[in-house]
C-alpha cells in the first residue's frame, strides 16, 4: 500500500503565472509520456514479474512517479492561481477551462484525455523492460519540449529535475535488462529446474501433434518450437 | 528563506540521495558501498524529520503526535507556493 509523504519530492515555487505553459506542460500529467502513464505502466507491470529485483525496480519507480506526477500538478496550480478570463482566453486555455475551470485533469496538451492505450503491459519480461526504456526515453524527449518552450527560471527548475530524473530511470532499466539474471537468488535453483522440465516436456509432444496434422507446418512448427525453446531458456543461459 | 523552508529543503535533499539509493540498490543488491551509504542518509532524514514535525506539524498519517488536534489537515499542502 502507499503511505503519503506531506511534501514534495522536489520543491515548486513559482511567482508568476503563466496559461501558456500551463497548457503545454498538462502532456506531462496526462499526455502519451506523461507521469500517469509512467506510474500505471511500472506500478502494473510488477505483478508479474518473475524476479524480486525486477519487482523492487518497478515499484520504487512507479512510487517515484507517482510523486512526479504531484509534482506537475503543483506546476500546473502554481501556473494557473489568480488567473483572469481574459488571460487564459488570449492563451487558449479556454478550452480546457470550460471543462474544468483551473480543476487539474490530466489530459494531453492537445486535450486528449488520458488513456490506459498509452501503457504497455505485456505480463513478459523482455518486452515491458524494453517497453520501459523506450517510455523513459520518450518522457525525456518531452521534458527536452518543455525547455524548448518555456522561458521562465522558476518553471524550468522543477522541469530540469524531472527531465534529470527520467535518465536515472532509464539507467535503472537498462542495468535490469542487462543484469545477468543467474545472479537473482532462489530462481536458479528452484525455478530453472521446473522450467527446463517442462519445457522438455511439452516441445515433443507439440511437435508429434504438428506432424500428425499436416507435414507442411512441420517447418513453421520447429520455428515456433525454437522461439518458445529460447524464450524457456532466456532467463538461464545469458 | 525561513526555518520552515530551510529544513524543508534540507529533507527533500536526504530524502532525494536514500530514494536515489534504494533504486540504486534495487538493481545492485549486493553493493556494500551503496547499503551505507543508504544507512546513513537513511538515518540523517529520520533525524531531520524528527525536527520539522516537532515544530510543523506531521508529514504523514502516522505522526500526528499532538493528542490535542487532528494536525494533518493544516495547511498548507505541497502543490501551493507557501509550502515550497
Amino acid at each position: 500500500m502507499w503511505i503519503y509523504d506531506k511534501k514534495l519530492q522536489y520543491p515548486v515555487k513559482i511567482k508568476n503565472p503563466n496559461a501558456n505553459y500551463a497548457k503545454i506542460i498538462v502532456s506531462q500529467l496526462g499526455g502519451a509520456d506523461g507521469e500517469l502513464a509512467a506510474s500505471m505502466r511500472y506500478l502494473h507491470q510488477r505483478y508479474s514479474m518473475p524476479y524480486k529485483e525486477v519487482v523492487g525496480i518497478l515499484t520504487d519507480v512507479g512510487t517515484e512517479e507517482l510523486a512526479h506526477l504531484e509534482m506537475i500538478a503543483a506546476i500546473l496550480y502554481q501556473l494557473t492561481k489568480g488567473l483572469s478570463p481574459e488571460e487564459i482566453k488570449r492563451a487558449g486555455l479556454d478550452t480546457y477551462f470550460v471543462d474544468h475551470t483551473i480543476g487539474i485533469y490530466p489530459a494531453s496538451a492537445a486535450g486528449v484525455p488520458f488513456d490506459m492505450k498509452y501503457v504497455g503491459i505485456k505480463g513478459d519480461i523482455i518486452a515491458d523492460l524494453n517497453e520501459d526504456l523506450a517510455a523513459e526515453q520518450k518522457a525525456r524527449v518531452t521534458y527536452d519540449n518543455i525547455l524548448r518552450l518555456v522561458d521562465d527560471p522558476d518553471v524550468r527548475d522543477p522541469i530540469k529535475y524531472l527531465r534529470q530524473r527520467e535518465l536515472v530511470h532509464y539507467q535503472r532499466f537498462g542495468e535490469t535488462k542487462r543484469a545477468d539474471l543467474r545472479r537473482f537468488s532462489g530462481i536458479m535453483t528452484v525455478k530453472s529446474n521446473l522450467f527446463s522440465i517442462g519445457c522438455f516436456l511439452y516441445i515433443p509432444y507439440y511437435f508429434r501433434i504438428s506432424v500428425l496434422l499436416n507435414k507442411n507446418f512441420v517447418y513453421q512448427n520447429i520455428a515456433n518450437a525454437a522461439f518458445f525453446i529460447e524464450g524457456c531458456f532466456f532467463p538461464f543461459t545469458r | 528563506m525561513n526555518e520552515k523552508e530551510m529544513l524543508l529543503k534540507k529533507i527533500q535533499a536526504e530524502d532525494f540521495a536514500v530514494y536515489e539509493t534504494v533504486l540504486f540498490l534495487d538493481t545492485h543488491p549486493e553493493d556494500k558501498t551503496a547499503l551505507a551509504f543508504y544507512c546513513t542518509h537513511r538515518d540523517n532524514v529520520e533525524k531531520l524529520k524528527e525536527e520539522y514535525m516537532e515544530k510543523f506539524g506531521p508529514l504523514t498519517i502516522y505522526e500526528n503526535r499532538d493528542s490535542d488536534g487532528w494536525h494533518w489537515l493544516d495547511k498548507p499542502w505541497p502543490w501551493e507556493r507557501e509550502a515550497n
